[in-house]
């Protein structure tokens, strides 16, 4: 029915349009009774799960429609027949409510607008005539990470597969060290310094505009590792369309986020970044709206200068750039393949800190250049915008829905005018239906529940810098994010983890208070009590689970550590080898899986071979661990040519990492709910043994502090 | 019948051993295998572990008028071996005489063992030009050419590259020519950058990187083949490697005449 030809004409499109909005008006507006309801929303999520367990693309936008249909019956039938409050008390808490659903509601279409139809973009090849491949600059800015840390990301981009003649790397020290100065002229990389530190990382590019002269820029932040073919899987798009101005890839890292190493689930269950750069910027891509991350990108010089440089007016740079660049009607990109990686920030304050950085900048940019006014933005492009900026704002609306059930089990107000029977009718089609659609689309790249942990966790801390950020853009300091650092012994973040535990007591209280109130049989209606119990106890749930999140788990490692079984060889002192695979691989040493118990004694100078296809290098190395068919060597005095052919033969190969991204579990809401409902429980556990452990433990022994937040906002 | 030449312009680049090791490595992935060896020097017997007062061999065998079944040893692996046989000079002399006067004599023996399609016979030869290598070049379906990544090897293979021209390039039932490069040692710069032009002049004609590792010799002194004597080492994982791509290459190789 769809490739009719009728469709070809405008106006038939039009006419249908018109039909299907009144048609769609009528089912969110109609009234109902209770049983009428009931069998409307049962039908519903029966297509539903029906559509769920088909495989095309109109099953997803179906559901899509079925879910904005329930959502917008529900806030119909909310805002028409909920609010008549009685009390101020209601008045208050029921408006607050009310607020922050129509909040998530918004974020929810504006969601589903946004990832409906992911472009999937595929690389362009090069041509084959290599003089017309362009110029590339590669910069690489950094201020205070250590040497080490730059290092590696120096190897790897001298290793970058381009004519040699066509790519120069720069560093570009905003720390104006020397060791820096010396490295690069050591390894024949281009070192750019500045006389001052104004707009930070920004600055820091624009200062190196002016002496570079590249047709195009890419840019590295200083522990993202480019892979080999970075250049050659991104260039081609450029070469086929002369308007793009941007392309991204994503941000993938070998080591854990916090969230990931303090709850074990590296690997398992995908982390807050992928969701992002999975499934967002590929529908950003759709609309041209694809956002630049300020790493892992490449720019064309000229519309690049054309927009003054990176941005400086918000402390996100990057995307305010991009869409600078979007209302000059230059075009955007995004790949969603891997080209390179990088570290996780290790500690949870130090990724609030950097979240609070973002959600700080995306408010800024709503106030100074706003994307829903200004020139040049087709719709499409308002509205992907829009969403990344309202995204910061769920820390007030969070909140609002972590306390809620409280306003009425503690102070009895209540905030929603109807049945108990009547809100299970028409609330629970609109969360379920948006429930089983957002995990049908985002089910590669986010576990269901999971956002609502990511959210909390931060919810207090962001709440406030976008607050001040939206009434006054100009308060408020650049904080940079500080990695590669070590955690030496585990420990409780009490400092960072004071909103959850005062969540997580009001929900405790209040679950207790609802309880009284049940046993007791009062005046309130039993089945509203329920659900503000089960209300509640989720609350508890993910609270605790945030909690969980704020106990620290040690990271002993400085050099990050990355799993990979890469064919390889130990040579021993007497001339024997053994070939075997490695395990994991770091700038420093190897992990190898020896075929059988061998003898090998600690302190043994080795030589390792490691392989990529025709490829082999040779690293002396010395034997540091040998238990169970585990070896463990360390690299031995590498000069800078074979630390380069080691950054070649590990960080730089995709081959080693890429292949996890994506391809994950897949998500099952149920599933989801176990795991964050177990995690919940061992944050609650958690909780009572850190708090038993500080009360017993002398007063003097107790740590000094956590490492202090710093959120950037005094 | 697949028949594979395995030659060398230059001595000393571990032929004999890449041959025995091959066959016994092709024996290992489940092919019947004959391993001939044209070469005087009459070594490849070693690799098998024939006792050195064998005298028996295909030179005695063709002077003598007898057929070579008669002269075949089985390894213990289960290759079967025929030794190039002792000889006096005179002897060695008629026996190349014959092979001079006799273009297709190589071919018309080896029908005599009565093969089928799928047998697979490697030819030990020795290095540079001479009446073995010529017979084996124009009856062998593929040819391999054993070198080292050293300068002097590397200069001598345009040579080998023109006898192959000459003698199997124009033939109807001549499949393909490739390279093992033996005893290589990437943590030396000169045999690396040799590793590397030979990786970019002949690409996917290398089948086969050796890297030098004391367990090949060793293995030959307790009379074993390297994939017996050390399994894990990296000379074996080397040689099962090229043995696999070797048997992919034959797949199609060796139609009959």
């Amino acid at each position: 029915m769809l490739s009719l030809k009728i469709w070809d004409s405008r106006v038939v499109r039009w006419m249908a349009m018109l039909v299907a909005t009144a048609l769609f008006g009528l089912v969110v507006t109609v009234p109902l009774d209770l049983y009428q309801q009931l069998g409307f929303a049962a039908t519903g999520f029966i297509v539903a799960l029906v559509l769920s367990k088909t495989g095309s693309r109109l099953g997803t936008l179906a559901m899509m429609v079925l879910s904005v249909a329930a959502s917008l019956r529900y806030m119909y039938w909310r805002v028409t027949e909920t609010l008549g409050f009685e009390t101020a008390l209601d008045t208050f808490f029921g408006t607050g409510l009310l607020l922050a659903e129509l909040y998530a509601l918004i974020v929810l279409l504006l969601g589903y607008f946004q990832t409906a139809w992911p472009l999937e973009r595929k690389p362009v090849p090069m041509p084959s005539d290599m003089t017309q491949w362009p110029t590339v600059d590669v910069f690489i800015p950094t201020y205070n990470e250590p040497l080490e840390v730059v290092k590696q990301t120096v190897f790897t981009a001298l290793a970058l597969d381009w004519p040699v003649d066509k790519v120069k790397v720069f560093v570009l020290d905003d720390g104006r060290r020397d060791e820096f100065r010396e490295f690069c002229e050591d390894v024949g990389v281009g070192y750019v310094t500045r006389d001052n530190n104004r707009h930070a990382k920004a600055g820091n590019i624009n200062a190196a505009l002016q002496v570079t002269d590249g047709e195009f820029v890419a840019i590295f932040d200083c522990d993202h590792v480019p892979t080999r073919s970075f250049l050659q899987v991104t260039m081609g798009w450029f070469m086929r369309d002369a308007r793009l101005a941007m392309l991204q890839t994503p941000h993938y890292f070998f080591s854990p986020d916090p969230f990931e190493k303090n709850l074990e689930t590296f690997r398992a269950i995908p982390n807050e970044g992928e969701l992002f750069y999975g499934l967002i910027q590929d529908g950003n891509d759709l609309w041209n709206a694809t956002f630049f991350c300020g790493s892992c990108a490449v720019i064309r010089r000229g519309p690049l200068l054309e927009v003054g440089g990176i941005a400086v007016e918000t402390v996100t740079e990057d995307a305010h750039t991009a869409l600078k660049l979007n209302r000059l009607n230059y075009n955007t990109a995004y790949l969603a393949i891997p080209q390179a990686a990088g570290l996780a920030t290790e500690s949870l304050s130090g990724h609030i800190g950097q979240r609070i950085r973002w959600a700080r900048g995306m408010a800024q940019i709503c106030r100074v250049d706003n994307p829903l006014l200004g020139r040049g933005l087709k719709l499409g492009q308002r509205l992907c915008y829009l969403n990344a900026m309202l995204h910061f704002f769920y820390g007030l609306p969070r909140l609002i829905f972590l306390t809620a059930p409280l306003s009425f089990l503690l102070f009895g107000a209540h905030i929603f005018q109807a049945s108990a029977m009547m809100i299970t009718a028409f609330a629970l089609p609109h969360i379920l239906h948006a429930s089983i659609t957002n995990s049908r689309i985002q089910g590669r790249f986010r576990h269901s529940f999971w956002n609502e942990v990511y959210e909390t966790v931060l919810a207090w801390y962001i709440l406030r810098p976008v607050v001040v950020a939206f009434i006054n853009p100009k308060l408020g300091k650049f904080n940079v994010t500080a990695k590669g650092g070590v955690i030496d012994e585990s420990y409780f973040d009490w400092t960072i983890a004071r909103p959850y535990i005062i969540l997580l007591l009001l929900n405790m209280v209040g679950f207790g208070a609802g309880a009284v109130i049940l046993l007791n049989g009062g005046s309130l209606e039993p089945i509203t009590v329920i659900i503000n119990l089960f209300w509640t106890f989720y609350n508890m749930v993910i609270a605790s689970a945030s909690i969980a999140v704020a106990s620290e788990n040690k990271q002993i490692r400085l050099a990050p550590r990355v799993a990979a079984q890469l064919p390889s060889t130990v040579r021993f002192a007497n001339g024997r080898t053994i070939a075997c695979e490695t395990q994991d691989f770091s700038q420093t040493g190897l992990g190898l899986t020896l075929p059988a118990n061998m003898e090998v004694p600690m302190g043994e100078k080795v030589q390792v071979s490691i392989f990529r296809n025709r490829e082999e290098g040779v690293f002396p190395a010395v034997v540091v661990f040998n238990r169970n068919n585990r070896l463990g060597v360390h690299f031995e005095n590498l000069n800078v040519k074979q630390q380069v052919e080691l950054a070649q033969l590990t960080f730089a190969r995709a081959d080693t990492w890429a292949n996890a991204w994506g391809n994950g579990v897949r998500d099952t809401p149920l599933t989801a709910l176990k795991t964050v409902v177990r995690i919940g429980f061992k944050g609650f556990g958690l909780f009572f043994k850190h708090l038993y452990s500080m009360a017993t433990a002398p007063r003097h022994t107790r740590r000094a502090s956590a490492p202090k937040l710093d959120t950037g906002d005094k | 019948m697949k028949i594979i030449a395995i030659v060398s312009a230059k001595g000393g680049v571990g032929k004999t051993t890449v041959t025995a090791t091959l066959s016994t490595a092709l024996r290992y992935r489940g092919h019947r295998v004959f391993t001939a060896d044209l070469d005087p020097q009459n070594a490849l017997r070693f690799h098998f572990g024939i006792s050195p007062q064998e005298i028996k061999g295909i030179s005695r065998a063709s002077l003598a008028g007898q057929p070579w079944a008669e002269t075949c040893c089985q390894s213990p692996s289960g290759v079967v071996v025929l030794p190039y046989g002792s000889v006096n000079e005179s002897d060695r002399e008629s026996f190349e005489n014959l092979l001079d006067e006799q273009p297709t004599w190589l071919r018309s023996q080896l029908d005599t063992l009565g093969l089928d399609d799928e047998d697979i016979v490697l030819l030990d030869t020795p290095p540079g030009p001479s009446v073995y290598m010529r017979q084996a070049l124009t009856t062998a379906s593929v040819v391999v050419i054993v070198t080292l990544p050293d300068a002097a090897s590397y200069a001598t293979l345009p040579m080998m590259e023109g006898l192959v021209q000459t003698y199997c390039t124009r033939r109807p039932n001549f499949s393909s020519y490739s390279y093992v490069i033996n005893q290589v040692d990437n943590s030396r710069q000169l045999a690396k950058d040799v590793v590397q032009v030979m990786n970019a002049n002949f690409g996917d004609r290398i089948i086969g990187l050796i890297h030098q590792d004391p367990s090949v010799s060793e293995a030959l002194a307790y009379d074993k083949s390297v994939l017996d004597y050390d399994v894990r080492c990296q000379a074996t994982q080397d040689f099962v490697n090229c043995a696999e791509r070797l048997s992919g290459l034959i797949q199609y190789a060796g139609h009959p005449l």
